[in-house]
């Protein structure tokens, strides 16, 4: 029984720092497990789709341009993904990652929240077949082809 | 107050859906005579998520991080209970290692969920000094899981089969240096709550519950430990790595608001001893076993010991690659009972320190909903529905 | 310090005005600053109340149903004025009171009660539930700690022999200070300070986590705003009244700076030692304790003059 029994924590604190960390001004480098932006490296990707299949939010797009010359295409789209790294664990090539460097995906605009991996000319000609206009945002959701 | 009519005989204060006490939308009719409360309701279903429904329409793997997000706070015993009961229908069973993994985030899980009550509660009574140091010491548990596990919450550490990362040397000393900063705050808090005059002044003698009514209501976890039942699963049916693990069922005798704190704090030393033991036994070994996508057909049922008490999963297979059935049952909902039969002949000022003493996680709780107040509950079809959404906005 | 001031100057500018409503909210902000940092927070930053202020001036003030409007819209203002007023009777900023007379003491004790009559009176004007047992509760605590609060008061009083605000201040610039020759009335008036502002432990009255906030849960816009302002004008004039009684008066505005800086220090350090206490536990605290250690060191003064 007594009273003020926090007494020894406040005065310590007066002349401590305080632990909030001002984050946008002052970074701590992230874990290097944390689960960030998928990452996705076509030169591994056999197009088994399996990561579609067991991804539980729809994040992943996989589009096979050609599959003996390694041509794909991944759509990622960051704001449906909920970063629980099915998809890693489920490639059994390793072509899919997370990264813990790019973790800050907020954006403003909805194109942002989709990012294309694969090369520059597949993406383009992809982009052409769904979209009607030429120069229309690329938001247009493509349908995973059913093959 | 409108004179004309007859006077109000009961005075009913509305805590919730929206209220600063609550973080989770909840519904409370506390009818007060002047500051004693003379009865009090309660109403939930607020954040009905169709949760098990949509469970349904994926596969058994996808299932898992669905099921994960039912609660924020304990996602990880979810995500176990699924996974155990998964593999014991498709009878295959995780490796050690695995387990051991399993019972060592669940551990970890737990030292954060009972840091985080200690500062809600202290919160909901008005101390908010000891509120902010405890997340401040809860902030080297988040640090420790956001590092082991990838994720901050909803670690997503388990697969069917197994879990997804190993535990390596660097990540065991990052454990060992959060418990050993943490364990001689807890007994700093422990000294607080059971020592500090007026803290004391609001939780002793507090919602009391004696044995017999901690039973009889059906309390599950620490509210049911707090009154003297020794109900925890981990001892009464080990799961996962427990059996090699053993914990010690911690429980008081008081009832009380006070005996709930006591119970808590002392179950965190319990499980920094399990931390610490896990890491110093981790069993070497894989971390995953396969489990094909289609599950034979069978029921089962998957027990753990959520931080609030008994979680049960009832799972069932049609053989199909999505499940069949899933159930769950939280432990909140056990122990919503305990909050009302405990509240009349307390202060108003007592209700929000004992709806937040059985550490209440409304989102968990609320899977399906009947509201039957009156008779004239009727089934409305989807065409009717419509008809009345457009009348109404007309 | 004496210094001779234009009226209108001495009402509008400086020692009151402009001067107690700026001086009010950077004290609102060092309180808040030096509770977080007994947290180990880092706290609002300095313009924080201001912006809160401009904020809550700049809303719309939605008027519920079933209250007296004039007295919705005018509650707010007489609790500013009350504050207002009593801090030209008191030494602010360490110089002399602009307006002095016998028996000003009382006055100012009273106009300072001003506020914690209309935030009651507020609550009790609407029809809001949360409001009603707000306004109860802090009418309950009123009566409380008032009494002890003016005893407690009445101590250095006593002691210079004179109900004048600056006659008693200008004893303690003479004498010792009174913290150590009335230890107990100090404490009693600190606490009773507290109380009287509503301040952890004591915000029974305002307890978000059971009634939202009290009687002024209904008050959205310039209400809140003026309650918030005379609030923060309360806590300047009750603390410049405790260093000038207690800490060896105010002679001077560093002075002033120094002592109701350090008093500020220990009511933030009381604000977040302890938990809430429940209404009962305040009434009964003050009315078993407060006013017991109030009522002996009276007659003991009175005794051994």
């Amino acid at each position: 029984m007594r009273i003020g029994a926090m007494l020894g924590d406040i005065s310590r604190s007066l002349f401590k720092r305080p632990v909030t960390e001002r984050y946008p001004f002052e970074r701590k480098a992230a874990p290097e497990r944390l689960r960030g932006q998928l990452t996705f490296d076509p030169a591994k990707c056999t197009g088994c789709k399996i990561c579609v299949r067991d991804c539980p939010a729809n994040g992943i797009e996989i589009m096979v341009v050609d599959k003996v010359a390694k041509r794909f295409v991944m759509r990622f789209h960051t704001d449906r993904c909920t970063y629980c790294a099915q998809c890693v664990v489920s490639c059994n090539f390793d072509a899919l990652g997370m990264s813990h460097e790019q973790w800050e995906l907020a954006a403003l605009s909805k194109e942002a929240f989709l990012v294309s991996f694969g090369r520059e000319e597949d993406i383009q000609a992809l982009l052409n077949q769904v979209t009607c206009k030429p120069g229309a945002a690329p938001v247009v959701p493509v349908a995973p082809a059913t093959t | 107050m409108d004179t004309q009519q007859e006077p109000r005989k009961t005075f009913v204060v509305p805590i919730g859906p929206q209220h600063p006490a609550l973080k989770e939308p909840g519904h409370f009719e506390i009818t007060v005579d002047g500051e004693i409360v003379t009865a009090a309701t309660v109403r939930l279903g607020y954040v009905h998520r169709g949760i098990e429904k949509g469970v349904e329409q994926r596969n058994w793997a996808q299932a898992m991080y669905m099921l994960e997000r039912i609660c924020g706070i304990c996602s990880h015993v979810h995500a176990t209970a699924y996974a155990l009961g998964v593999e014991a229908l498709a009878g295959v069973q995780a490796p050690p290692r695995a387990q051991a993994i399993r019972v060592l985030v669940a551990e970890l899980e737990r030292v954060h969920s009972h840091l985080l009550w200690l500062g809600v509660a202290a919160h909901e009574g008005g101390f908010d000094t000891l509120f902010m140091y405890s997340w401040r010491d809860r902030e080297m548990i988040m640090d420790v899981l956001e590092g082991l596990t990838g994720n901050r919450v909803n670690y997503s550490c388990n697969v069917l089969g197994g879990v997804k990362f190993d535990v390596d040397d660097t990540q065991a000393d990052a454990i060992r240096r959060a418990v050993d900063f943490l364990e001689p705050r807890t007994h700093h808090y422990l000294k607080v709550v059971t020592t500090d005059e007026t803290l004391i002044g609001r939780t002793r003698n507090v919602g009391k519950m004696t044995f017999l009514e901690a039973e009889t209501l059906g309390t599950v976890g620490p509210t049911a430990r707090a009154s003297g039942v020794p109900r925890d699963i981990r001892v009464d049916s080990p799961y996962a790595a427990y059996p090699d693990f053993p914990v010690k069922t911690i429980t008081a005798t008081a009832g009380d608001l006070e005996a709930k704190f006591v119970v808590r704090i002392q179950e965190l030393f319990e499980s920094y001893r399990v931390i610490r033991e896990i890491l110093d036994k981790l069993p070497a070994g894989d971390l995953a076993v396969r489990v094909k996508p289609r599950v034979p057909p069978g029921e089962t049922v998957s027990r753990v010991e959520a931080p609030r008490g008994e979680l049960f999963y009832f799972l069932k297979s049609a053989g199909g690659p999505n499940p069949d059935r899933v159930k769950v049952r939280t432990p909140s909902l056990c122990n919503w009972g305990s909050v009302l039969a405990t509240a009349p002949g307390h202060k108003l000022a007592d209700v929000p320190m004992l709806i937040a003493g059985i550490d209440p996680c409304f989102s968990c709780n609320d899977r399906l909903v009947t509201v039957r107040r009156r008779s004239t509950a009727e089934t409305w079809t989807w065409a009717k529905l419509r008809q009345y959404g457009i009348e109404y906005y007309r | 310090m004496n210094i001779e001031l234009p009226p209108l100057v001495a009402l509008l500018l400086f020692p009151g005005g402009l001067f107690l409503l700026s001086a009010g909210t950077v004290y609102e902000w060092a309180d808040r600053k030096l509770v977080a940092r007994f947290q180990n927070r880092i706290g609002p930053r300095w313009f924080q109340p201001v912006a809160d202020v401009v904020k809550l001036l700049a809303k719309e003030e939605i008027v519920p149903d079933g209250v007296n409007p004039v007295l919705f819209h005018g509650l707010p203002v007489v609790a500013l004025v009350g504050t207002l007023t009593a801090a030209l009777y008191v030494p602010m900023a360490g110089i002399a009171p602009s307006y002095s007379f016998t028996g000003d003491l009382i006055v100012t004790l009273y106009l300072l009660s001003l506020m914690t009559l209309s935030m009651g009176l507020a609550g009790a004007n609407t029809l809001d539930r949360f409001s009603l047992i707000g306004a109860t509760r802090a009418l309950t605590q009123l009566f409380s700690y008032e009494a002890p609060f003016l005893m407690a008061l009445l101590g250095p009083a006593i002691a210079a022999g004179s109900w004048q605000i600056s006659q008693v201040d200008a004893y303690a610039q003479g004498h010792w200070w009174l913290v150590l020759t009335q230890p107990v009335g100090f404490l009693v008036a600190l606490v009773g300070l507290m109380g009287k502002l509503e301040l952890p432990p004591f915000d029974s009255p305002e307890a978000e986590t059971e009634i939202v906030a009290g009687p002024m849960t209904e008050y959205s816009g310039r209400g809140w705003a003026l309650f918030r302002i005379g609030r923060d004008v309360e806590l300047l004039v009750g603390l410049t009244l405790m260093a000038a009684f207690y800490l060896g008066g105010l002679a001077n505005p560093i002075e002033f700076m120094l002592k109701t800086g350090g008093l500020l220090l220990v009511t933030a350090a009381l604000q977040s030692l302890f938990c809430r206490l429940r209404i009962d536990q305040t009434v009964g605290m003050w009315w078993r304790i407060g006013i017991l250690l109030a009522l002996a060191q009276l007659f003991l003064l009175v005794f051994m003059r």
